[in-house]
């Protein structure tokens, strides 16, 4: 439900439970706010052909939340107007479909919040220490590699 | 001087040390390179990911490479394969 105005709010969640946009949109709300903008990043059932049967994601916790936080400090310095920021991430076993992460911000205007949100998301794959393992038919299984990460091997 | 270190492992790096962490012991003074070299030492399997890890000290990014570090008792040091979040 919509708080009165308060402070900017930064908020991360690393969690094994289902993911809620309900949730991640509530806690982002605000009176003076005109926009929210939401990510959503749901799981995929195929890859080159072969069929997922399940994903599965870890994360360095620790790290994972300070390099979101300063994903954070960059947005508050490029798009000032941006009031609150929240990111969901989920761990452990994701069925096909469902959400992996969640991102809400919220703005006065729209063209902060969805500016905003694309550099969230492009950033996170970047530089934030989580990793997603496809499971496939037959248990075989593969850690994927995001193109955004600059150490990922251009093979 | 040799000070006692948290090493934790992640994703493909975990899965050929078969551990998710130990406690080593290392120079406190150190290039990255060689840190990545005692790790090898103790588990070979890990040289499979040489060329696609980076190291995280003290939850900070750094190449593996000529990069010193100074290390102090019970510091964090992670092996970090290719980001898939998001």
């Amino acid at each position: 439900m919509a708080e009165a105005e308060g402070d900017p709010r930064d908020l991360v969640k690393l969690t094994h439970d289902k993911l809620s946009v309900d949730t991640v949109s509530d806690s982002v709300t605000c009176p003076s706010c005109g926009a929210i903008s939401i990510f959503i990043g749901t799981t995929r059932d195929s890859f080159e052909g072969m069929k997922v049967k399940q994903l599965e994601y870890e994360a360095y916790i620790p790290m994972a939340e300070s390099e979101l936080r300063k994903i954070y400090t960059d947005i508050r310095a490029r798009w000032p107007t941006v009031r609150h920021i929240c990111v969901h991430h989920r761990l452990g076993v994701v069925p096909v479909t469902e959400a992996s992460v969640i991102i809400g911000i919220s703005s006065p205007h729209r063209g902060d919040s969805l500016e905003a949100v694309q550099y969230c998301i492009d950033t996170l794959k970047a530089t934030v220490p989580i990793w997603k393992k496809e499971v496939y038919e037959a248990d075989e299984s593969c850690w994927k590699e995001n193109k955004e990460c600059q150490w990922t091997c251009q093979s | 001087m040799t000070i006692e270190v948290s090493v934790f492992y992640f994703a493909k790096s975990a899965e050929l040390t078969g551990l998710k962490s130990e406690t080593i012991r290392v120079a406190s003074e150190l290039t990255t390179v060689e840190l990545w070299q005692d790790l090898v030492s103790r588990h070979p399997r890990l040289s499979a990911v040489r060329d696609s890890v980076v190291l995280a000290v003290r939850q900070e990014y750094l190449a593996l490479g000529d990069v010193r570090v100074s290390l102090r008792d019970g510091d964090e040091v992670a092996v970090i394969p290719p980001l898939s979040g998001g």
